[in-house]
């Protein structure tokens, strides 16, 4: 039982760690104290993660992660301490102080480092290595990697279950979805989208050559289930998460490159590169509710203000569509012989941020007026961006 | 950003948790480098364990620590008075990675760790540091014959390549040049070099040549179809080519380039063989739509050769050359391509269009990217005329997207088509003589089911037309394989004073691969002539289709 006096003292030395603690962060240069008050770009020929205000768009700060890094995915922790990235040509993973852009931490991983993911309560990152085949797991409490996990064909993508038990893995070099089991960080099933047409093998180029599977699987906003698209077989598949298994395929157009879930858990759409279309999906009935035409080189799609943002690489537009309707809804051009990547949605819906990559520039559409703001000099290559909690954060 | 000073060492730490006030305990530590040299003023950070998600909490996010503290003088540090439970303990010292561990207080058990050096290739401050440290260097030097072995195996140390960039400037009077506007000065777009400095393996570089040179070079494509077909006469006089066979062979070359920014050029070279069932049954449209543009046999002809440019803002595009406009008016998605869809003319295109041959012409096209579309245009009709104004027609269509209710999307349009001066006849079918109008439609009632209609109203040379079609096309479902799709179609002709067609077409078209195509096809076409006995045909019938 505490006295009145040893309650005093307490009270005096909390204060003083409190006032010690201040004092200690001030000394490391806090440069950035809300971390949903920035846009992170990942810029692949500057080595670099920059950061940029939502509210003033002007550069926080950047961070140099090494020359020849290539870093390709940025993601910050759910709890916002931690930026992290793999750096491609590295083969290692880097953990970055986020409020004081320091980086504080650097992970040999597998080979390739690429798209990578939190588990919800942030303990685990997990770095998919796709000319690895495998994932490596980060224990985000004592910074190191305890595991890499192997057996995977190309994995690009990975979705925790909202209950962090599971993570599936979009194997792009193959046609099935990898489930883990996040306890013990172990591949434990693998759930075939569809079977590849029996007359494959009239077309060996095709089928044989290069395989284009399954970027990602991807949860329905209610979470309930999950959505993979494959790219030579044309199809979305339905995962029951309770089960493990497909519930249902959905025939989209040619080489969808992945499924982008809308925000309002009505559709969902894939943008198929095969025939510069996008496939509207409604995941209520599992059924496509419009096929419309797009542009080529498709890499991602954006969803705010009502609207889906689909960016087409290489002819430097982004081709909008009115999700009330389910209509084109004109196009918008960003430039000439530029190229565009990936791109980012604030947390209103109210604006996208797009990485431009050969302008070294990220574009502000606002997504009511369609209004276009460039930022310039963002760093070399932005190759992506992100926000945290953005329901749009992804990448290639 | 700061830099971070270099250096191999270790940073351990000794943890010795004592109970000394109630609840709480001290954790003490100490920090200390590779050699055993102490780390004075590390920053030491006790924090909570990750948790839960949290809320989206602005200014609320950044984990705030419990306890903190520097390493002294000899590197020791001392956390008082933490409340048992289990924590995350981080220490920092500049040039040195991040210490980060778990740790459960109050605990008796020391702990140590070890920590590696923060490499950063490419901080300047690497290169000094080692260089006044000879084992720092020899360190260095053989993590840098690592690195080149490892960069030589799997990326090649390319030059900057080059970009020309379109930018806009601001120029004065005395032609100095600004990056933003300035009074007085005038923006000018001009084209600048770029350099660009990418590391890319081989194979990335050998990809983006291929890539650059295909880009630049004119592509090649090679189509070829066949269509075998056969008649069975099932009403009316006996004639005497029941039982003919027919077979129609095309092979097209085409060659496509861009020629500048936006704009790109066309050409299709075909050449066609063999006797089309239309040269017996004499119908009112063709029953094979590879003889629609029939001209030669055994010869290559130009079947379309054009210049295609966008211009404002790639919304107008302009097509000037040898055309076929009925490539652009009246496109239906399920009943517009004798290759893969119906092979019946009457099917394929409205017979209120007319059969004109390919010749020069020009089309316009504004496509806003919404759900409209507006198209003009104009072609020569007659090969054997001195000028356009002994032979040309102009055509108009207004194209609209729509959901009618709830429905996937359709595609409704509405054509005008002005004769304007009289073309010569062609082939032996009726050729539009007048103005004539249409409309058509395909509209999905499902993803897997769509339907299409068209009707046409016009004067050809032999009478007033009337035409409508309609039908259904399956995909996707009810199917052999997944690129499968069948189709079943109908269509009525009537030219008052000189007969009426009814026909009727079905065909299951096999994907086999993305490249080949093989179908099936069922014709039955019945011809009534006014005071002559009405004739009726099975045209079975098969098409092979190639394309690369």
């Amino acid at each position: 039982m505490l006295n009145t006096k040893s309650i005093g003292i307490l009270g005096v030395v909390i204060a003083c760690g409190t006032l010690a603690a201040v004092v200690l962060r001030a000394a490391a240069a806090i440069k950035i104290t809300d971390p949903t008050s920035v846009v992170m770009i990942v810029n692949r020929d500057s080595n670099d993660i920059s950061f940029m205000d939502i509210k003033t768009h002007k550069m926080v700060g950047s961070v140099f992660l090494g020359n020849n890094v290539n870093p390709h995915m940025v993601m910050m922790s759910p709890d916002g301490r931690y930026v992290v990235t793999g750096g491609t040509r590295a083969n290692k993973a880097y953990i970055i102080d986020t409020a004081t852009l320091q980086l504080v931490k650097v992970i040999p991983v597998d080979i390739a480092p690429e798209h990578l993911a939190f588990s919800p309560d942030g303990r685990w990152y997990y770095q998919g290595n796709p000319e690895g085949d495998s994932i490596s797991v980060i224990d985000m409490v004592s910074l190191s990697k305890v595991k890499t996990i192997p057996g995977f064909r190309e994995p690009l993508n990975v979705t925790f279950t909202p209950d962090g038990s599971k993570a599936y893995v979009g194997n792009y070099g193959a046609h099935w979805v990898g489930v883990v089991d996040v306890r013990r960080h172990e591949l434990m099933k693998k759930i075939q989208i569809a079977e590849v047409p029996g007359f494959a093998k009239l077309d060996p180029e095709r089928y044989l050559g290069d395989i284009k599977g399954i970027n990602i699987a991807q949860f329905s906003p209610d979470g309930k289930y999950l959505y993979a698209a494959d790219g030579d077989l044309g199809i979305v598949g339905v995962i029951d998460p309770r089960e493990d298994k497909i519930v249902k395929t959905i025939r989209v157009g040619p080489n969808p490159w992945r499924i982008y879930m809308g925000h309002d858990g009505k559709y969902a759409i894939t943008p198929n590169n095969g025939d510069q279309t996008i496939s509207i999906i409604d995941i209520r009935s599992n059924k496509v509710a419009a096929t419309l035409e797009a542009g080529p080189d498709m890499t991602g799609v954006n969803f705010a203000g009502g609207k889906a943002f689909v960016i087409s690489s290489t002819s430097g537009f982004v081709y909008v569509y009115n999700m009330e309707t389910l209509k084109p809804a004109g196009r918008l051009k960003i430039g000439v012989n530029i190229q565009l990547e990936t791109a980012t949605t604030d947390t209103r819906d109210e604006k996208i941020y797009l990485a431009d990559s050969t302008e070294h520039a990220v574009v502000i559409i606002d997504a009511k007026t369609e209004a276009i703001e460039k930022v310039r000099n963002v760093g070399l290559f932005p190759w992506g961006t992100h926000i945290m909690d953005s329901k749009d954060n992804y990448c290639h | 950003m700061q830099r971070f000073r270099q250096g191999s060492c270790a940073v351990g730490l000794l943890l010795i948790a004592t109970a000394v006030f109630g609840q709480t305990s001290a954790v003490n530590g100490r920090v200390a480098n590779a050699k055993g040299g102490v780390v004075a003023g590390a920053e030491v950070l006790l924090l909570n364990l990750p948790s839960a998600p949290m809320p989206n909490m602005p200014n609320m996010r950044a984990a705030q620590p419990v306890k903190t503290a520097r390493s002294g003088a000899n590197g020791a540090f001392t956390l008082d008075q933490v409340p048992a439970g289990q924590y995350v303990l981080q220490v920092d010292a500049e040039g040195f990675e991040r210490s980060s561990q778990e740790i459960t207080v109050p605990s008796a058990q020391a702990l140590s760790i070890t920590l590696t050096q923060l490499d950063l290739p490419g901080a300047e401050a690497a290169a000094s540091q080692a260089a006044t440290d000879p084992q720092a260097l020899l360190a260095r030097i053989a993590e840098l014959e690592k690195r080149v072995n490892e960069l030589e195996s799997t990326t090649v140390l390319s030059e900057p390549e080059t970009r020309v960039k379109r930018e806009e400037t601001y120029i004065d009077t005395n032609s100095n040049i600004y990056d933003q506007p300035t009074p007085g000065a005038k923006k000018v777009v001009t084209y600048q070099r770029e350099r660009v400095f990418r590391r890319q393996t081989i194979n990335e570089k050998i990809e983006q040549a291929f890539a650059d040179e295909k880009a630049k070079s004119v592509a090649v494509g090679v189509s070829a179809a066949v269509a075998a077909q056969g008649t069975v006469q099932t009403m009316g006089d006996q004639q005497e080519f029941n039982g003919h066979k027919y077979a129609l062979a095309s092979a097209d070359i085409t060659f496509a380039a861009r020629v500048a920014q936006n704009t790109f050029f066309f050409a299709d070279l075909v050449g066609l063989t063999g006797p089309p069932p239309d040269n017996e049954i004499s119908g009112i449209t063709l029953l094979n739509s590879f003889a629609s543009r029939l001209v030669l046999q055994n010869q290559l002809n130009v079947r379309e050769a054009w210049l295609r440019t966008e211009l404002f803002r790639n919304r107008f595009s302009v097509i000037a050359g040898r055309v076929d406009l009925t490539n652009y008016f009246d496109r239906s998605t399920v009943a517009n391509d004798e290759f893969t869809q119906f092979l019946s003319d009457a099917l394929v295109n409205s017979p209120a269009l007319g059969l004109p041959v390919n010749g020069m012409g020009l089309v316009g096209v504004y496509d806003p990217k919404n759900s409209w579309l507006f198209k003009a245009g104009f072609q020569q009709s007659s090969l054997q005329v001195d000028s356009l104004s002994d032979a040309a027609f102009t055509l108009y269509e207004v194209d609209h997207l729509m959901r009618p209710f709830s429905l996937p999307e359709g595609n409704y349009r509405v054509w005008y088509r002005h004769a304007g001066t009289h073309q010569a006849r062609e082939v032996e079918r009726p050729a539009a003589h007048g103005n004539s109008a249409g409309t058509s439609i395909d509209q999905k009632l499902t993803d897997q089911l769509t339907l299409f209609g068209r009707y046409g109203y016009g004067r050809v040379d032999i009478g007033r037309l009337h035409f409508y079609s309609g039908g259904f096309q399956v995909q996707k479902r009810f199917v052999v394989n997944p690129g499968d799709q069948w189709s079943l179609g109908y269509a009525q002709t009537v030219v008052p004073g000189f007969g009426r067609e009814n026909l009727a077409e079905g065909y299951y078209n096999f994907r086999l691969s993305d490249k080949l195509r093989f179908s099936l096809h069922l014709t039955h076409v019945v011809e009534e002539r006014p005071g002559q006995k009405t004739l009726g045909y099975f045209v079975p019938g098969v098409r092979f289709q190639a394309s690369f």
